[in-house]
């Protein structure tokens, strides 16, 4: 019998020993971490969609790191790091989730096909019910896509890795990850994580933000069933192509997403429902889950080393802070033009995150007065953050990556 | 070169434009709008008067007679 050394057998053990011991800690936070956002995300606390395949990926590929040769530490997991066809192919056989994220996250697909879910699953019909109020909100609530920029780049960062965390402001997770990988790869983890964990907790940390700046009686706010128009679903298409195409010319960098989110209305107003239930159930739900894995699978402890991640967690937590209260400054804004008419509490949806802020909305207004119906309006300001969000976006991305001709 | 007073400038100049792009897109989205309201409006006036000419006529003929 050969001689059996306990460390040889357990290597998650033996590489937490024979590791840096700043490593090694890492390692132990994140696992613990990791299972906490289990945890959080079986409650409810946090969105479980995300938060349970996240958390199973960064407790497994902490624990699980072992010797790939006698020196080398690492999973078998995945590699992000793979370049060049020789070494992309090795891995691509021996890392589980690699064939994942090399033909879905590297290139953005699995953002494009979360957006055709959305599309999917979103009526932009309320949007046509007050276009111009709708977009106004959403442009003010895009004050922290903007004004993160400029303080990031004043805390160290430069303008592409600036540009990729201010984009949190948007509070559309997809978004943040497309356009992380164009400006800032080597921070796209961190990045999209801070985007979804931040993203995840909108839902309790939003209520406080609107009691604190809209008092109760202008939260009852009742707003008028009657000006909602019936749009016909012909209407939408019309609307969804030559917008959509209009965007496509003027942003193709941003294209993909554009035509992924219209897709998706497309499908669903042209009423195939063989296309809708695929896009809005299985791509959508098997996407999230997978950029969930994924998301947790990346977040090693070299990661979390990372002396720009804790820089990255402020100026995400900044971001959609100041984009709620440019968000509610909108919703104020379309309260005097409208004559006071306008519940200003919707102005929040305008920060996007579909559908939650729209709820998270309706159901403030509703707690303060249990007749007031706003969810039409604040769902249309949430498709008008969508918009704005991409086309904030594309500049971001058009000015800083793609080379002028 | 990367500058704070340059991030500030550029910020301004992407909001600026981000504002005008959105608003405009909203502006194209109301008129579109208008506009198959008004062309469903003036073919459901067309058809009811399409509808009614029949019966107008058939009145004026049954007057005349």
């Amino acid at each position: 019998m050969p001689e059996i050394h306990f460390l040889h057998l357990f290597q998650g053990i033996a590489t937490m020993v024979a590791s840096d011991p700043l490593i090694a800690a890492a390692r132990i936070l994140l696992i613990a971490l990791g299972i906490s956002f289990v945890y959080l995300g079986a409650k409810g606390t946090l969105e479980p969609l995300i938060m349970i395949p996240m958390g199973i990926g960064m407790a497994s590929v902490n624990a699980g790191v072992l010797y790939l040769s006698t020196k080398t530490m690492g999973t078998i997991f995945i590699d992000p790091i793979a370049s060049g066809p020789e070494k992309l192919v090795d891995v691509l056989q021996i890392n589980f989730l690699q064939p994942i994220y090399t033909f879905t996250f590297s290139n953005g697909l699995i953002a494009c096909l979360v957006f055709m879910g959305i599309g999917a699953i979103s009526d932009i019909g309320y949007m046509l019910i007050a276009p111009v109020r709708c977009m106004i909100i959403a442009i003010m609530a895009e004050l922290g896509t903007v004004l993160t920029f400029p303080l990031a780049v004043g805390l160290g960062l430069n303008y592409k890795e600036a540009a990729a965390i201010a984009m949190v402001g948007s509070a559309d997770a997809p978004m943040v990850l497309y356009a992380s990988l164009l400006l800032a790869r080597d921070l796209f983890v961190p990045i999209t994580i801070v985007a979804y964990l931040y993203l995840s907790l909108t839902y309790a940390g939003y209520p406080y933000l609107i009691r604190l700046m809209i008092p109760k009686h202008l939260r009852g706010i009742k707003m008028d069933q009657k000006t909602i128009p019936n749009v016909s679903p012909a209407e939408k298409i019309t609307f969804s192509i030559i917008t959509g195409t209009v965007l496509c010319l003027l942003f193709p960098v941003a294209a993909p997403l554009f035509m992924s989110f219209f897709v998706g209305v497309i499908v669903r107003e042209a009423g195939v429902k063989q296309y809708v239930d695929f896009l809005g159930g299985t791509v959508l739900y098997g996407s999230t889950f997978f950029l969930g894995l994924m998301l947790g699978v990346l977040f090693e402890a070299n990661t979390i080393l990372n002396p720009k991640v804790i820089l990255l967690l402020f100026l995400g937590m900044t971001a959609l802070l100041l984009s709620g209260i440019g968000g509610i400054i909108g919703g104020y804004i379309v309260y005097w033009i409208s004559g006071r008419t306008f519940n200003p509490v919707i102005g929040i949806a305008g920060v996007s995150c579909v559908p939650t802020t729209a709820k998270v909305a309706q159901k403030e207004a509703h707690a303060a007065n249990k007749f007031a119906m706003i969810l039409p309006w604040a769902m249309g300001a949430c498709v008008s953050g969508v918009i704005s969000s991409a086309i904030i976006a594309g500049i971001y991305v058009t000015l800083l990556q793609v080379p002028s001709p | 070169m990367e500058s704070f007073e340059g991030a500030v400038k550029l910020m301004l100049f992407i909001y600026a434009l981000a504002a005008a792009i959105s608003l405009i897109t909203a502006w194209m989205i109301k008129y579109i709008f208008v506009v198959i309201r008004m062309q469903k409006s003036r073919a459901e006036a067309r058809k009811s008067a399409t509808a009614n000419a029949p019966t107008q006529r058939g009145a004026a003929s049954k007057g005349t007679a």
